[in-house]
Protein backbone atom coordinates (compact mmCIF):
# COMPACT_ATOMS: atom_id res chain seq x y z
CA UNK A 1 0.00 0.00 0.00
CA UNK A 2 2.53 2.07 1.10
CA UNK A 3 4.42 1.78 -2.40
CA UNK A 4 1.11 2.50 -4.81
CA UNK A 5 0.67 5.45 -2.45
CA UNK A 6 4.61 6.55 -3.74
CA UNK A 7 3.74 6.23 -6.83
CA UNK A 8 5.53 2.82 -7.79
CA UNK A 9 4.57 1.03 -10.82
CA UNK A 10 5.99 -2.18 -9.74
CA UNK A 11 3.69 -2.36 -6.81
CA UNK A 12 0.84 -1.43 -9.48
CA UNK A 13 1.91 -4.20 -11.24
CA UNK A 14 2.04 -6.76 -8.28
CA UNK A 15 -1.24 -5.42 -7.90
CA UNK A 16 -2.35 -6.62 -10.57
CA UNK A 17 -0.97 -10.20 -10.63
CA UNK A 18 -2.67 -10.71 -7.15
CA UNK A 19 -6.32 -9.13 -8.01
CA UNK A 20 -6.56 -9.23 -11.78
CA UNK A 21 -8.59 -12.65 -11.41
CA UNK A 22 -10.73 -11.85 -8.78
CA UNK A 23 -11.63 -8.52 -10.40
CA UNK A 24 -12.42 -10.04 -13.75
CA UNK A 25 -14.58 -13.06 -12.27
CA UNK A 26 -16.55 -10.50 -9.96
CA UNK A 27 -16.78 -8.54 -13.00
CA UNK A 28 -17.92 -10.99 -15.14
CA UNK A 29 -20.39 -12.97 -12.63
CA UNK A 30 -21.80 -9.24 -12.83
CA UNK A 31 -21.88 -8.63 -16.67
CA UNK A 32 -21.61 -11.84 -17.79
CA UNK A 33 -19.73 -9.97 -20.83
CA UNK A 34 -15.84 -11.01 -21.27
CA UNK A 35 -15.00 -7.71 -23.51
CA UNK A 36 -17.38 -5.73 -20.85
CA UNK A 37 -15.55 -7.39 -17.99
CA UNK A 38 -11.97 -6.63 -19.28
CA UNK A 39 -13.33 -3.05 -19.34
CA UNK A 40 -14.25 -2.94 -15.80
CA UNK A 41 -10.86 -4.62 -15.28
CA UNK A 42 -8.95 -1.99 -16.76
CA UNK A 43 -11.45 0.86 -15.19
CA UNK A 44 -10.61 -0.49 -11.86
CA UNK A 45 -6.79 -0.31 -12.11
CA UNK A 46 -7.08 3.13 -13.05
CA UNK A 47 -9.10 4.13 -10.98
CA UNK A 48 -7.60 2.29 -7.75
CA UNK A 49 -4.19 3.82 -9.23
CA UNK A 50 -5.24 7.32 -9.06
CA UNK A 51 -6.99 7.58 -5.85
CA UNK A 52 -5.20 5.11 -3.73
CA UNK A 53 -4.51 8.06 -1.87
CA UNK A 54 -8.02 8.02 -0.41
CA UNK A 55 -8.10 4.15 0.68
CA UNK A 56 -7.69 4.47 5.05
CA UNK A 57 -6.72 1.29 5.93
CA UNK A 58 -8.08 1.77 9.20
CA UNK A 59 -11.99 1.88 7.83
CA UNK A 60 -11.05 -1.75 5.50
CA UNK A 61 -8.24 -3.57 4.06
CA UNK A 62 -7.23 -2.99 0.57
CA UNK A 63 -9.13 -6.44 -1.33
CA UNK A 64 -12.26 -5.43 -0.24
CA UNK A 65 -11.88 -1.84 -1.26
CA UNK A 66 -11.12 -2.91 -5.25
CA UNK A 67 -13.58 -5.35 -4.89
CA UNK A 68 -16.42 -2.42 -3.80
CA UNK A 69 -14.42 -0.54 -6.45
CA UNK A 70 -15.22 -3.37 -9.61
CA UNK A 71 -18.60 -4.30 -8.07
CA UNK A 72 -20.02 -0.37 -8.42
CA UNK A 73 -17.99 0.05 -11.74
CA UNK A 74 -20.00 -3.06 -13.18
CA UNK A 75 -23.21 -2.45 -11.51
CA UNK A 76 -22.53 0.99 -13.93
CA UNK A 77 -21.99 -0.39 -16.78
CA UNK A 78 -25.26 -3.15 -16.51
CA UNK A 79 -27.37 0.04 -15.91
CA UNK A 80 -25.60 2.26 -18.45
CA UNK A 81 -26.16 0.14 -21.56
CA UNK A 82 -29.78 -0.85 -20.43
CA UNK A 83 -29.89 -4.01 -20.62
CA UNK A 84 -30.15 -4.78 -17.52
CA UNK A 85 -33.70 -7.03 -17.45
CA UNK A 86 -32.21 -8.87 -20.21
CA UNK A 87 -28.71 -9.63 -18.54
CA UNK A 88 -31.05 -10.45 -15.70
CA UNK A 89 -33.06 -12.67 -16.88
CA UNK A 90 -29.49 -14.61 -18.76
CA UNK A 91 -28.27 -14.57 -15.45
CA UNK A 92 -31.09 -15.91 -13.58
CA UNK A 93 -31.24 -18.76 -16.50
CA UNK A 94 -27.59 -19.32 -16.41
CA UNK A 95 -26.54 -18.96 -12.81
CA UNK A 96 -28.64 -20.08 -10.03
CA UNK A 97 -27.84 -20.15 -6.52
CA UNK A 98 -26.40 -23.71 -7.07
CA UNK A 99 -23.64 -21.86 -9.05
CA UNK A 100 -22.59 -20.48 -5.79
CA UNK A 101 -22.04 -23.94 -4.57
CA UNK A 102 -20.06 -25.63 -7.50
CA UNK A 103 -16.76 -26.69 -7.58
CA UNK A 104 -13.89 -24.89 -8.75
CA UNK A 105 -11.68 -25.94 -11.25
CA UNK A 106 -8.25 -27.50 -9.35
CA UNK A 107 -5.33 -25.44 -11.29
CA UNK A 108 -7.60 -22.10 -9.98
CA UNK A 109 -6.06 -22.99 -6.47
CA UNK A 110 -3.14 -21.59 -7.06
CA UNK A 111 -4.54 -18.39 -7.66
CA UNK A 112 -3.90 -16.15 -5.13
CA UNK A 113 -6.07 -15.08 -2.47
CA UNK A 114 -7.68 -18.72 -2.82
CA UNK A 115 -8.27 -19.61 0.78
CA UNK A 116 -9.99 -16.45 1.27
CA UNK A 117 -12.13 -16.95 -1.52
CA UNK A 118 -13.04 -20.65 -0.19
CA UNK A 119 -14.12 -18.65 3.07
CA UNK A 120 -16.52 -16.60 1.59
CA UNK A 121 -17.32 -18.98 -0.83
CA UNK A 122 -18.55 -21.22 2.52
CA UNK A 123 -19.65 -18.58 4.21
CA UNK A 124 -22.45 -17.66 1.61
CA UNK A 125 -22.98 -21.20 0.66
CA UNK A 126 -23.95 -21.60 4.20
CA UNK A 127 -26.43 -19.59 4.07
CA UNK A 128 -30.31 -20.62 3.52
CA UNK A 129 -31.61 -19.78 0.06
CA UNK A 130 -33.95 -17.72 0.91
CA UNK A 131 -30.73 -15.41 2.32
CA UNK A 132 -28.52 -16.00 -0.28
CA UNK A 133 -31.09 -15.30 -3.08
CA UNK A 134 -31.45 -11.95 -1.72
CA UNK A 135 -28.21 -11.39 -0.56
CA UNK A 136 -26.68 -12.75 -4.60
CA UNK A 137 -30.11 -10.10 -5.79
CA UNK A 138 -28.64 -6.79 -3.70
CA UNK A 139 -24.90 -7.77 -4.61
CA UNK A 140 -24.50 -9.17 -7.80
CA UNK A 141 -27.34 -7.24 -9.97
CA UNK A 142 -27.29 -4.17 -7.80
CA UNK A 143 -31.34 -4.93 -7.37
CA UNK A 144 -32.76 -1.91 -4.78
CA UNK A 145 -34.80 -3.49 -2.01
CA UNK A 146 -37.91 -2.79 -3.69
CA UNK A 147 -36.99 -4.18 -6.75
CA UNK A 148 -35.94 -7.66 -4.81
CA UNK A 149 -39.31 -7.44 -3.28
CA UNK A 150 -41.01 -6.98 -7.09
CA UNK A 151 -38.35 -9.78 -8.74
CA UNK A 152 -38.86 -12.44 -5.78
CA UNK A 153 -42.73 -11.45 -5.10
CA UNK A 154 -41.63 -11.12 -1.25
CA UNK A 155 -43.42 -8.75 0.47
CA UNK A 156 -40.94 -5.51 1.37
CA UNK A 157 -40.46 -6.11 4.89
CA UNK A 158 -39.57 -9.75 4.76
CA UNK A 159 -36.85 -8.66 1.73
CA UNK A 160 -35.34 -6.03 4.26
CA UNK A 161 -35.47 -8.58 7.47
CA UNK A 162 -33.53 -11.17 4.85
CA UNK A 163 -30.95 -8.75 4.39
CA UNK A 164 -30.58 -8.08 7.54
CA UNK A 165 -30.25 -11.32 8.81
CA UNK A 166 -27.81 -12.53 5.93
CA UNK A 167 -25.82 -9.71 6.34
CA UNK A 168 -25.43 -10.24 10.06
CA UNK A 169 -24.42 -13.83 9.57
CA UNK A 170 -21.55 -12.93 6.88
CA UNK A 171 -20.79 -10.60 9.88
CA UNK A 172 -20.40 -13.11 12.10
CA UNK A 173 -18.52 -15.84 9.25
CA UNK A 174 -16.07 -13.21 7.47
CA UNK A 175 -14.97 -11.04 10.38
CA UNK A 176 -11.71 -12.30 11.18
CA UNK A 177 -10.74 -12.19 7.54
CA UNK A 178 -7.82 -9.88 6.37
CA UNK A 179 -6.10 -9.54 3.17
CA UNK A 180 -3.52 -11.93 1.65
CA UNK A 181 -1.58 -8.78 0.40
CA UNK A 182 1.24 -6.94 2.19
CA UNK B 1 -19.21 -7.37 5.33
CA UNK B 2 -20.79 -7.86 2.33
CA UNK B 3 -17.65 -6.09 0.98
CA UNK B 4 -16.08 -9.18 1.15
CA UNK B 5 -18.72 -11.27 -1.23
CA UNK B 6 -16.82 -10.22 -4.52
CA UNK B 7 -14.52 -12.50 -3.32
CA UNK B 8 -16.73 -15.38 -3.53
CA UNK B 9 -17.03 -15.27 -7.08
CA UNK B 10 -14.20 -17.88 -8.74
CA UNK B 11 -11.28 -15.87 -10.50
CA UNK B 12 -10.84 -15.71 -13.66
CA UNK B 13 -7.48 -16.17 -15.31
CA UNK B 14 -7.37 -12.64 -17.24
CA UNK B 15 -6.21 -13.02 -21.16
CA UNK B 16 -2.11 -12.15 -21.42
CA UNK B 17 -2.29 -9.25 -23.19
CA UNK B 18 -4.75 -7.56 -20.38
CA UNK B 19 -2.14 -6.22 -18.36
CA UNK B 20 0.10 -4.29 -20.39
CA UNK B 21 -3.19 -2.57 -21.87
CA UNK B 22 -4.32 -2.15 -17.97
CA UNK B 23 -1.03 -0.93 -16.92
CA UNK B 24 -0.29 0.72 -19.69
CA UNK B 25 -3.84 3.16 -19.11
CA UNK B 26 -3.38 3.13 -15.65
CA UNK B 27 -0.23 4.94 -15.80
CA UNK B 28 -0.21 6.89 -19.18
CA UNK B 29 -3.48 8.56 -16.80
CA UNK B 30 -1.24 9.13 -14.02
CA UNK B 31 0.87 10.82 -15.92
CA UNK B 32 -1.48 12.44 -17.58
CA UNK B 33 -1.37 15.22 -14.71
CA UNK B 34 2.34 16.41 -15.69
CA UNK B 35 1.25 16.95 -18.96
CA UNK B 36 -1.44 18.66 -18.81
CA UNK B 37 0.07 20.97 -16.10
CA UNK B 38 3.02 21.28 -19.30
CA UNK B 39 0.34 22.13 -21.50
CA UNK B 40 -1.29 25.15 -19.20
CA UNK B 41 2.27 26.41 -18.45
CA UNK B 42 2.87 26.92 -22.21
CA UNK B 43 -0.29 28.39 -22.70
CA UNK B 44 0.02 30.48 -19.86
CA UNK B 45 3.47 31.83 -20.95
CA UNK B 46 2.43 31.81 -24.54
CA UNK B 47 -0.39 34.35 -23.69
CA UNK B 48 1.66 36.22 -21.11
CA UNK B 49 4.33 36.66 -23.97
CA UNK B 50 1.53 37.72 -26.08
CA UNK B 51 0.11 39.99 -23.76
CA UNK B 52 3.47 41.76 -23.20
CA UNK B 53 4.17 41.67 -27.06
CA UNK B 54 0.72 43.56 -27.67
CA UNK B 55 1.71 46.05 -24.64
CA UNK B 56 5.09 46.65 -26.54
CA UNK B 57 3.55 47.10 -29.95
CA UNK B 58 0.95 49.03 -28.94
CA UNK B 59 3.75 51.79 -26.46
CA UNK B 60 5.67 51.67 -29.42
CA UNK B 61 3.08 52.54 -31.74
CA UNK B 62 2.17 55.29 -29.42
CA UNK B 63 5.41 56.59 -29.52
CA UNK B 64 5.63 56.81 -33.04
CA UNK B 65 2.02 58.41 -32.94
CA UNK B 66 3.23 60.81 -30.97
CA UNK B 67 6.41 61.71 -32.54
CA UNK B 68 5.03 61.92 -35.88
CA UNK B 69 2.40 64.41 -34.26
CA UNK B 70 5.01 66.83 -33.33
CA UNK B 71 6.60 66.89 -36.38
CA UNK B 72 2.93 67.83 -38.53
CA UNK B 73 2.33 70.58 -35.89
CA UNK B 74 6.30 71.76 -36.98
CA UNK B 75 5.46 71.46 -40.21
CA UNK B 76 2.23 73.40 -39.37
CA UNK B 77 3.98 75.64 -37.81
CA UNK B 78 6.65 76.31 -40.52
CA UNK B 79 4.05 76.23 -43.40
CA UNK B 80 2.39 78.99 -41.21
CA UNK B 81 5.54 80.98 -40.92
CA UNK B 82 6.13 81.15 -44.49
CA UNK B 83 2.34 81.77 -45.61
CA UNK B 84 2.56 84.39 -43.16
CA UNK B 85 5.67 85.81 -42.78
CA UNK B 86 5.79 89.47 -44.66
CA UNK B 87 8.57 88.63 -45.98
CA UNK B 88 7.27 85.58 -48.12
CA UNK B 89 5.99 86.71 -51.94
CA UNK B 90 3.21 84.18 -53.44
CA UNK B 91 3.87 83.21 -57.05
CA UNK B 92 1.10 81.10 -58.40
CA UNK B 93 0.97 79.37 -61.89
CA UNK B 94 -1.59 78.13 -63.54
CA UNK B 95 -0.30 74.76 -65.58
CA UNK B 96 -1.73 72.51 -68.14
CA UNK B 97 -1.11 69.13 -68.31
CA UNK B 98 -2.03 66.08 -69.99
CA UNK B 99 -5.41 68.09 -70.90
CA UNK B 100 -5.77 68.90 -67.59
CA UNK B 101 -5.79 72.27 -65.55
CA UNK B 102 -3.79 72.56 -61.91
CA UNK B 103 -1.48 75.37 -60.78
CA UNK B 104 1.96 75.34 -58.96
CA UNK B 105 1.85 77.64 -55.80
CA UNK B 106 5.47 79.21 -54.78
CA UNK B 107 5.86 80.28 -50.77
CA UNK B 108 9.36 82.38 -51.98
CA UNK B 109 10.98 83.37 -48.45
CA UNK B 110 13.60 85.86 -49.10
CA UNK B 111 14.65 85.78 -45.77
CA UNK B 112 15.07 82.32 -44.66
CA UNK B 113 16.23 81.54 -48.64
CA UNK B 114 13.43 79.39 -48.85
CA UNK B 115 10.47 77.97 -50.79
CA UNK B 116 7.34 76.34 -50.30
CA UNK B 117 6.11 74.74 -53.25
CA UNK B 118 2.52 73.66 -53.36
CA UNK B 119 1.39 71.64 -57.09
CA UNK B 120 -2.15 70.64 -57.81
CA UNK B 121 -3.96 68.98 -60.44
CA UNK B 122 -1.03 68.12 -61.84
CA UNK B 123 -1.51 65.08 -64.30
CA UNK B 124 0.24 61.90 -63.33
CA UNK B 125 3.42 61.38 -65.31
CA UNK B 126 3.97 58.21 -67.75
CA UNK B 127 5.95 55.58 -65.56
CA UNK B 128 9.57 56.63 -66.98
CA UNK B 129 8.70 60.29 -66.83
CA UNK B 130 8.78 63.00 -63.52
CA UNK B 131 8.12 66.44 -63.36
CA UNK B 132 11.34 68.67 -62.74
CA UNK B 133 11.31 72.12 -60.51
CA UNK B 134 13.76 74.41 -61.33
CA UNK B 135 15.42 77.37 -59.87
CA UNK B 136 16.03 80.24 -62.51
CA UNK B 137 18.98 81.48 -61.72
CA UNK B 138 21.30 84.59 -63.29
CA UNK B 139 23.88 81.72 -63.96
CA UNK B 140 21.57 79.60 -65.60
CA UNK B 141 18.80 77.01 -64.81
CA UNK B 142 19.56 74.98 -61.16
CA UNK B 143 17.60 71.73 -60.47
CA UNK B 144 15.61 72.09 -57.88
CA UNK B 145 13.39 69.31 -57.44
CA UNK B 146 12.47 65.96 -58.99
CA UNK B 147 8.69 65.30 -58.66
CA UNK B 148 7.82 62.08 -59.67
CA UNK B 149 3.31 62.42 -59.81
CA UNK B 150 1.85 58.83 -59.86
CA UNK B 151 -1.16 59.77 -58.63
CA UNK B 152 -3.41 62.54 -58.87
CA UNK B 153 -3.09 64.34 -55.27
CA UNK B 154 -1.84 67.85 -54.99
CA UNK B 155 1.97 67.38 -53.45
CA UNK B 156 4.16 70.00 -51.00
CA UNK B 157 7.32 70.26 -50.43
CA UNK B 158 10.03 72.76 -48.91
CA UNK B 159 12.81 73.78 -51.08
CA UNK B 160 16.24 75.65 -49.71
CA UNK B 161 17.52 78.27 -52.67
CA UNK B 162 20.89 77.73 -54.29
CA UNK B 163 24.28 79.02 -52.76
CA UNK B 164 24.58 82.65 -51.95
CA UNK B 165 25.97 84.27 -54.86
CA UNK B 166 23.41 82.83 -57.39
CA UNK B 167 20.27 85.33 -57.60
CA UNK B 168 17.40 83.33 -58.13
CA UNK B 169 14.74 85.71 -61.00
CA UNK B 170 12.36 82.79 -61.56
CA UNK B 171 10.88 79.17 -61.55
CA UNK B 172 10.62 77.08 -64.14
CA UNK B 173 9.19 73.49 -64.44
CA UNK B 174 9.47 70.54 -66.87
CA UNK B 175 9.00 66.78 -67.71
CA UNK B 176 11.93 64.69 -67.67
CA UNK B 177 13.37 61.09 -67.33
CA UNK B 178 12.02 59.95 -63.79
CA UNK B 179 15.68 59.87 -62.23
CA UNK B 180 15.92 63.54 -62.99
CA UNK B 181 18.10 65.72 -65.29
CA UNK B 182 21.08 68.18 -65.16
CA UNK B 183 19.66 70.89 -67.25
CA UNK B 184 15.85 70.91 -69.09
CA UNK B 185 15.90 68.60 -71.92
CA UNK B 186 11.98 67.71 -71.85
CA UNK B 187 8.97 69.43 -72.61
CA UNK B 188 8.67 72.88 -70.23
CA UNK B 189 5.51 72.84 -67.99
CA UNK B 190 5.69 76.54 -67.68
CA UNK B 191 8.68 79.35 -67.05
CA UNK B 192 8.20 82.33 -64.98
CA UNK B 193 9.85 85.25 -63.48
CA UNK B 194 9.88 86.51 -59.69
Amino acid sequence: MRRLKARDEHALRELYDALAPWVLGLAYRILQDEDEAEEVVGDVFVKVWRHVHRHDPRRGPLVPWVLSITRNRALDELRRRRRWWRKADRLGQAQGPEEQLENPAPHEAAVPGWPLHREVHAALASLPDELRRVVTLAYFEGLSHSQIARRLQQPLGTVKTRLRAAHQKLTDQLAHLKDWLQ
Amino acid sequence: MTDWLGMSVPPRTPRPELKGRVLARAVARGRRWPLALAAALVVVTAGVGSAWWAYRTIEALGADRDRLAAHVAALEDTVSSFIHDPATRLIQVPVSTGGRVGSVTIFADSVRHRWLVRCDGLAPNARDQAYQLWFVTDQGMRPAAVMPMDRDQPMVMGLPLPQAGERVTGAAMSIEPRAGSLSPSGPMVFHVGL
